[in-house]
């Protein structure tokens, strides 16, 4: 009887050390049991999600760029969103982002990971914007409930973005899966612990309905640095790599003798007529670096993709004058 | 448009790679534990004893079409009409017992709902909850699986603001309209549109809508602009050289002409042929198909807080509250009550 009951000591230990992290003060109760014991159990989840919606909900948004739109979610009070590499759609992009409340501001996305499909998208504008703490210590497990937040099919404001309940079932390195059921224009979206912590990214489905699958928190947090600073991670299917040397500018230069570079030519509809740059002009430095004839600025253009943003310094009678544009196709 | 932002496609991927992030070492948790698994229905008591007692199966020969509420224990059940009324050989089963035949008696078109009849006595009514104002992330439960002699409950919450959902392209007469040198000619015109439904035919020239004249296309897009699915507005029209009056139904665009599938519409699952169109609903995440629309919408008390009304997509269900519901179940009462008064009266 003795080493029954020390073998069953034994087994709870060992159960308490798998259980790490060691506590969460927030974590919900219910999350220990297997399944709800009953209606009142129940109802602690839904007193839980309804606590944490409003704030979640807040800190929700829209993300329209081109031709179609995803979700993110505001994690500073500077602006700080973090959505899915295809929702971004590459680094430097310009998207609008649609908050809770309707208002549209502009933002730019930062880094992404292309093998995961994570991205971080930064508001352009001043805040202080409603934002969600992030479970950066990896909280979450199996079998925890979960719910999701989106704008499904786009912003809707009569509406909102529609929540979703469901569990964790399952869980990899690299993905989650949960039975909230997401949809086209979810993508991007934030998935939060019943604390209204978020602890992933909605990213992609199943044909079932259980198959919904989101980025976990802890993929973003290790590559954290790499995204706040805009680089472009992987080569995976969720966004694809800029080309280098397929930037096009649109114009046509002479060296003009003492170490300045003359603009001769501007094409038709290219982006440097759309820019605003002018027969006349001196190109002086590309990106902050100088360029001392037409051929150092050409190799500095090989290096550079289609839609890839770049800064222009040019002198124009006698006067400095900064240039931002994005390139065209070649 | 009221309904541009519909055509903006979203982004979600469907991939096939979705399933190969799991190939290396995962965890999973058993069916029975999960959101929906057979655990946590064992918690909803209540709510399956709702089921069994006022939510109907609705069948059209063998074929499960839809679900319904019983609404009077002599045999009246509502159900979604646009899943049963083009449906033959009607049959309904109430808790284990089946009755037939089934008769149609009202239809409302503005919310998708009609009432249908069976020879029966003593059903157990719906006990409808005191109101619908249920906040979102509060549980609900609709009729998910149907055996003979049970029905299986189904899990989810309300999951955004109660809202009127827009007819998809508008409100409609449902008639192409050519400008002639004669003036206004009506081109095609669907069997269900309500123009075809209040006698307007191929050819007929129209001269008034709700009162305005018209001379041209512009005129009635004009008169058109922002009107409501269920509206009634008159017509005046020329055949054969006489001016004849018809009131006209309005529907919705897609109703009548046929929906615009987009992506997200085809996205596993199949959904109710109506799905917008409605004055007020409220909406929830309950996974279903179209033929688990029509039933009660239930808390976890098992009371009803509305009716399940369209399955639109993936990840959204709606229901007509129960305000709306027990006005549009007590005029189709009335109506089928007048309609038997008339039948009565009438001289052969």
């Amino acid at each position: 009887m003795k080493t029954l009951v020390l073998v069953f000591f034994l087994g709870l230990l060992s159960l308490a050390f798998a259980q790490d992290p060691p506590s969460d003060p927030k974590r919900l109760p219910v999350n220990d049991k297997k399944v709800p014991a009953g209606v009142e159990d129940m109802l602690a989840i839904e007193a839980a999600l309804k606590s944490v919606l409003p704030a979640a909900r807040n800190a929700t948004v829209c993300l329209e760029l081109g031709q179609g739109s995803g979700s993110g979610v505001i994690i500073s009070a500077d602006g700080l969103i973090l959505t899915a590499a295809h929702v971004a759609g590459g680094v430097a992009k310009d998207i609008t982002a649609i908050l809770a409340d309707g208002r549209k501001v502009k933002c730019e996305s930062l880094g992404l990971n292309s093998e995961t499909d994570s991205a971080m998208v930064k508001i352009l504008g001043k805040g202080p914007f409603p934002f969600v703490e992030v479970d950066k210590s990896d909280r979450t497990r199996l079998g925890d409930w979960v719910f999701s937040l989106g704008h499904s099919g786009g912003y809707d404001k009569d509406r909102g973005a529609g929540v979703r309940l469901g569990r964790l079932v399952k869980v990899a390195d690299s993905t989650s899966q949960s039975d909230c059921t997401l949809i086209g224009g979810d993508s991007g979206g934030p998935l939060f612990d019943m604390a209204g912590r978020l602890i992933g990214i909605h990213s992609r489905v199943g044909t079932n309905l259980q198959q919904n699958m989101h980025v976990p928190i802890r993929e973003f947090v290790r590559h954290w640095d790499d995204l706040v600073a805009g680089k472009f991670i992987g080569e995976g299917p969720f966004a694809e790599k800029p080309k280098k040397g397929t930037g096009f500018l649109g114009v046509g230069t002479e060296d003009s003798g003492d170490g300045k570079i003359r603009v001769t030519k501007i094409g038709r509809e290219s982006v440097a007529e759309t820019a605003g740059l002018k027969v006349g002009d001196f190109i002086v430095a590309i990106d902050g670096k100088k360029l001392k004839d037409k051929e150092v600025m050409q190799k500095c253009l090989k290096d550079k993709a289609a839609d890839e943003k770049i800064t222009i310094l040019l002198m124009r009678e006698g006067k400095e004058k900064e240039i931002t544009l994005r390139l065209g196709a070649r | 448009m009221t309904n541009m932002k519909k055509m903006i496609p979203t982004t979600l991927l469907m991939l096939a790679v979705c399933m190969s992030s799991f190939t290396q070492g995962y965890e999973t948790l058993e069916s029975e534990y999960r959101s929906n698994g057979s655990l946590m229905h064992g918690l909803l008591e209540r709510p399956k004893q709702s089921l069994s007692d006022f939510s109907a199966v609705i069948y059209s020969g063998r074929k499960e079409i839809a679900y319904g509420i019983v609404v009077e224990e002599t045999g009246y059940v509502i159900t979604k009409a646009s899943e049963v009324t083009e449906s033959s050989d009607l049959k309904l089963r109430i808790g284990a017992t089946q009755y037939d035949p089934v008769q149609i008696l009202a239809t409302d078109p503005a919310w998708d709902v009609c009432l249908l009849k069976t020879d029966a006595t003593g059903l157990k009514v719906v006990h409808f909850a005191d109101n619908g104002q249920v906040e979102q992330g509060t549980w609900v439960v609709t009729n998910g699986a149907t055996t003979r002699r049970e029905r299986w409950p189904q899990l989810g919450i309300i999951s955004a603001n109660a809202r009127e959902i827009r007819a998809e392209g508008g409100a409609v007469l449902g008639i192409e309209i050519k400008e002639e040198k004669s003036g206004l000619e009506i081109g095609e015109i669907p069997e269900k549109s309500g123009a075809y439904r209040a006698g307007l035919r191929k050819g007929d020239k129209i001269i008034k809508i709700a009162d305005q004249k018209i001379t041209k296309r512009d005129d009635v897009a004009e008169i058109m602009k922002d009107r409501r699915v269920g509206e009634k507005i008159t017509v005046v029209y020329l055949r054969k050289g006489k001016q004849v009056t018809a009131e006209v139904e309005l529907m919705g665009r897609a109703d009548t002409f046929g929906a615009q599938q987009t992506r997200n519409d085809t996205m596993s699952g199949d959904y109710s042929k109506r799905r917008s169109g409605f004055p007020r609903v409220l909406q929830h995440d309950v996974q279903g198909n179209r033929a688990t629309v029509g039933g009660p919408l239930l808390d976890l008390e098992g009371r009803c807080i509305g009716m399940n009304i369209a399955r639109a997509n993936r990840a959204e269900s709606f229901a007509i509250p129960v305000e709306e519901l027990r006005d549009v179940i007590s005029r189709m009462l009335t109506q089928a009550m007048k309609n038997k008064a008339d039948a009565t009266v009438a001289p052969r």
